[in-house]
């Protein structure tokens, strides 16, 4: 009787500690949303230790050549956890590799895909040869034990659009626009057999856009024009849900027309940081998540720009 | 005999317990391990209670750790001021600013500084009657503020244009402020190399000469300096005031507002 009650609570006891030291999972499923398309679709959330990073949208198709993966996400641990989830999908090999942008969350699961090519724009792989490793600290930073071992591994392939506007994989054409409105340097895809547009974070669904490196509000509203032109059937946003009808690229261009409007006025008035910081948000943007931290940060980068116009 | 000896001990006790670091723990609302050591630095020995009318506002998290916005407002105190002395406890210069109400301002003042780490930010308000009341937020920050070389450092832009003013004067209808902006690199002189060079002194003057405001400002005051200050009354287009600013190399820059 005593040794069994001895027993039940050492197996008590392990089976506690054993929970609190739980394994960092991503708990990556992947969603078919097209013919031979999957997507992994990130919290709507903020970098937490609690996420991992796990924040961004990544994406893959499968062709008959093999498997093409757009953006690698937030650390080696991500990236792992994404060829996993591919290899639960098909036995083909990752072929090729896409950095839509210079950003933590997109690049920084390269680790994962050194045998296959890396492409990203010219300027992006600049960016993340100059940024790449304080990011990566940053990251460390915000969630912790999830970056254990995670390093830049830079983009192995310059994506020169002029000399390669499109890439066939398989029955898949691929078509290349270089834009820069969200990060100096970002990379959409169009796939022209699913119609699928992998938006990368030029577009942001139901969760506020971010601004740190946009060169001007309205270097963004062009990119947002033209990918408005495009002939997609789906589009993968950076940030947030598959969008099939457009209206993410309406949510974006209004959140940003608000947001232009509403930083001119402030200067204008001659708001102080922490005053245009304070200023109500539009009602009309209230089911968009992390709304008023994003529009803290937004004033932080941009503020200063708008204060010089109004001098 | 033995009450004597009973009562020294208790003396003794009490003695002991007063200086007990229980008992003198601090009174911070903001828990900094600064603060008894900055408080005798700023304030010294003189009287001093925080006071929830000196408000300190910082945003959430510093974004950016070389522009940080801080708005010292003490609009809402009656008692007289003679200075109100700005500082952040966890930065490796703690001075930020001193700020001297001389006639007509309304105490509201926002500016922009750089931080080396998450750190309280304080406002200390010396009155009249000579009581220290004290304000403050708690910022959060990554840091690197203040050891990162200025932008100006890597280009020349600053070297033609040094001193230069951009002045705006905001008629509205229930708030006269001015703002304005100052080409310098604010250098702190913590960067490898690179030494300090920052405003130091600051005047808002009438058509008379006279001063409505006086500040000394220290290096972590961000680069090309953007102030606003508040008047007591709404502004008109009349007013003839001018700027005047001295950097630690002797250089005197002033602007008609």
């Amino acid at each position: 009787m005593y040794i069994m009650r001895f027993v039940f609570f050492t197996l008590l006891i392990s089976t506690s500690y054993s929970a609190l030291a739980a394994k960092l999972e991503y708990q990556l499923i992947p969603e078919k949303i097209a013919e031979d398309t999957w997507l992994l679709q990130g919290e709507l959330q903020d970098f937490t230790r609690e996420n991992g990073g796990n924040i961004v949208n990544t994406a893959f198709i499968v062709t008959e050549e093999g498997v093409v993966v757009f953006d690698t996400g937030p650390s080696k641990r991500y990236g792992e956890a994404l060829r996993e989830a591919i290899r639960s999908v098909t036995d083909k090999a990752v072929i090729h590799v896409f950095n839509s942008h210079h950003h933590p969350d997109h690049f920084l699961g390269n680790q994962a895909f050194t045998e296959a090519k890396i492409w990203a724009l010219p300027e992006t792989g600049k960016l993340i040869a100059q940024h790449g490793n304080a990011f990566a600290e940053n990251m460390y930073r915000l969630v912790g034990d999830w970056m254990r071992s995670t390093e830049v591994q830079l983009p192995t392939q310059p994506l020169d659009i002029d000399q390669m506007p499109l890439m066939q994989v398989g029955k898949h054409r691929l078509r290349f626009i270089a834009m820069s409105g969200h990060a100096g340097a970002d990379l959409a895809m169009l796939d022209e057999a699913t119609g699928v547009l992998f938006a990368s974070d030029i577009v942001f669904f139901q969760r506020a856009l971010t601004t740190p490196h946009t060169p001007g509000l309205d270097v963004w509203q062009n990119d947002l024009a033209e990918l408005e032109t495009l002939s997609f059937k789906l589009i993968i946003p950076g940030h947030g849900p598959v969008d099939k009808t457009g209206k993410s690229l309406q949510q974006m261009q209004a959140y940003l027309q608000w947001l232009d409007q509403t930083l001119t006025h402030a200067a204008e008035q001659g708001l102080s940081m922490n005053e245009a910081m304070g200023l109500p948000l539009d009602s009309r943007f209230e089911e968009i998540a992390l709304g008023r931290s994003e529009f803290i940060r937004t004033v932080f980068h941009l503020y200063s720009r708008y204060e010089e116009a109004a001098f | 005999m033995q009450t004597i000896k009973a009562a020294m001990w208790r003396m003794l006790i009490v003695l002991g317990l007063l200086f007990s670091p229980l008992v003198v723990a601090s009174d911070d609302p903001l828990k900094s391990p600064m603060w008894d050591y900055l408080r005798n630095v700023f304030l010294g020995d003189a009287p001093y209670q925080f006071d929830d009318r000196v408000v300190v506002s910082v945003p959430p998290f510093a974004e950016d750790p070389t522009q940080v916005p801080v708005t010292v407002d003490t609009t809402a105190l009656s008692e007289k001021i003679e200075k109100i002395v700005v500082w952040a406890d966890l930065n490796p210069i703690q001075h930020i600013y001193t700020y001297y109400p001389l006639k007509q301002v309304a105490p509201n003042i926002s500016l922009r500084i750089k931080v080396q780490q998450a750190t309280p930010i304080r406002a200390a308000v010396l009155t009249q009657q000579g009581t220290w009341l004290v304000g403050g937020s708690y910022l959060d920050a990554a840091g690197g503020g203040c050891t990162t070389p200025s932008v100006a450092n890597a280009s020349p832009y600053w070297e033609s244009h040094l001193g230069e003013i951009s002045a705006k004067k905001i008629l509205r209808e229930d708030l006269g402020r001015y703002k304005f902006k100052v080409i310098h690199p604010m250098d702190t002189g913590l960067v490898d190399a690179i030494p300090e060079f920052y405003l130091q002194q600051l005047e808002l003057r009438d058509e008379t000469g006279q001063a409505l405001l006086r500040m000394e400002l220290s290096q972590p005051v961000s680069e090309n300096p953007v102030f606003s200050f508040d008047l007591a009354s709404e502004l008109t287009s009349n007013e003839l005031y001018h700027l005047w600013l001295r950097d630690n190399n002797g250089n005197e820059f002033e602007k008609a507002l």
